[in-house]
């Protein structure tokens, strides 16, 4: 079988954010990262398309995306003193939606920067 | 970042013949920073490559990265801030005595060559990493070393770089800084962005037991926080969302799947200079992007009634 080629793929496993890696997959998987090192070749061999996990869960049970943001909203809009916590592992566009939760909530924003 | 000395890592690898690494190790936490960008790298200004150039190792112990340097430099643990202070007045020539250099286990032979080697490169840079920033003196000791990059321009061109890990971090510092005004500890419990970290801070938040709700993204601290913030989160509702089923979504109330970034989602990633970078995702995940659940979340908060009373001040009064 031949795997499909990304060129010039970029790693956001440490700050380095290398972005010449040659990544070769199936769709499912990645085979190989040429160019990344052990830490970057363990990123992304370790992540697969596959369904892994459920989709959502509430409570400990297995819920649609649907309810579990419902959920998640509920429990944010009735708190005090929501706290957004994290970024680390996530690109700029969603750190900004977060950025505009916290605003929306009156809430705490704050990322590993501060540990 | 707020009057920073700093530049690109391009600079670095065109330009750079003096690097010191502090408080970091790269051969192990950041394995290309060598190949890619500082030492081993050929440039028009740096023909000869590695023989071009010089590299110091400050850290508490002897790590993987002491074989690629060409001193190691041993500071006392703890005393940092001190090697700082002291190699800030030395090259200025101020009086040092051999009592202060010896309590952070270097000579004055040593620091004379170091400051020697300093203020005669043509193009200096210190990369410093959480051996320096999460030890005893934190961002004091941080901000000795961008203090004294800054100083050592009065001889000759000198920059100094945090070693950023954790993906992208700085990003998250970027982000906030442009849609708050401030890069972290931020509230808005009064309608507008304040900062103050060791209130706002997300360690000191969860300890105190401040918060009564928790939104986490792109992060386990269910692994990693002490134990006291730990128990705070299984407290209060916890979100999580995660590529993963983490130590965190184990205790949160609602766990939300999401695809990982730039395997299966699209976006944008910082480098650790502060760098843009577009991100090539190769899978199609079967889960939503984190971007696409946030956006969501904040869509059925914008039905609910908000926080705060029809008719309450949004802006700063006289009393607060």
């Amino acid at each position: 079988m031949t795997l499909q080629v990304v060129n010039n793929a970029t790693c956001t496993f440490c700050g380095c954010v290398c972005d010449d890696i040659q990544l070769h997959h199936d769709e499912v998987r990645i085979h190989e990262a040429r160019k990344a090192c052990v830490l970057g070749t363990a990123w992304f061999l370790n992540h697969t398309a596959e369904k892994k996990y459920p989709v959502a869960l509430v409570d400990g049970k297995e819920a649609t995306l649907d309810e579990a943001i419902e959920a998640a909203a509920h429990h944010l809009h009735e708190a005090d003193m929501p706290l957004v916590y994290g970024m680390s592992n996530t690109t700029c566009e969603a750190q900004k939606e977060c950025a505009a939760l916290a605003d929306q909530l009156g809430g705490l924003l704050d990322s590993h920067t501060s540990l | 970042m707020g009057g920073k000395v700093t530049c690109t890592l391009g600079e670095v690898k065109q330009r750079a013949d003096f690097i010191v690494y502090w408080g970091g190790n790269p051969a192990e936490c950041h394995p290309r920073h060598f190949t890619k960008y500082t030492i081993m790298q050929k440039s028009r200004f740096l023909p000869r490559g590695r023989k071009d150039r010089t590299m110091v190792l400050v850290d508490i112990r002897e790590t993987k990265s002491a074989k690629a340097a060409d001193t190691f430099l041993q500071v006392k643990p703890g005393k940092d801030f001190e090697l700082i202070t002291i190699l800030r007045a030395m090259i200025k020539d101020q009086r040092v005595t051999d009592a202060q250099i010896e309590d952070t286990g270097m000579t004055r032979e040593v620091l004379d060559k170091l400051v020697d080697q300093m203020k005669n490169c043509k193009f200096g840079c210190m990369f410093f990493g959480m051996g320096l920033s999460m030890t005893r003196g934190k961002h004091m000791n941080s901000a000795a070393l961008l203090t004294l990059a800054a100083e050592l321009n009065a001889f000759t061109k000198f920059v100094a770089m945090p070693m950023r890990g954790h993906g992208n971090v700085t990003g998250a510092d970027v982000i906030m800084r442009w849609q708050t005004g401030y890069p972290f500890g931020i509230t808005f419990n009064r309608g507008y962005p304040r900062y103050n970290p060791g209130e706002f801070s997300t360690v000191d938040v969860l300890v105190r037991g401040d918060c009564d709700a928790a939104f986490i993204i792109g992060a386990d601290p269910g692994a990693t926080m002490p134990q006291p913030a730990i128990d705070h989160l299984k407290r209060i509702p916890t979100i999580c969302l995660d590529p993963h089923i983490t130590h965190t979504s184990k205790l949160a109330r609602v766990h939300i799947t999401t695809a990982p970034q730039g395997i299966a989602a699209p976006g944008t990633a910082y480098r650790m200079d502060e760098l843009p970078l577009p991100l090539k995702p190769a899978l199609k995940s079967p889960y939503p992007t984190d971007e696409e659940v946030v956006r969501r979340i904040n869509e059925e908060l914008q039905k609910k009634p908000f926080w705060m009373p029809e008719g309450a001040p949004l802006t700063m009064t006289a009393h607060g």
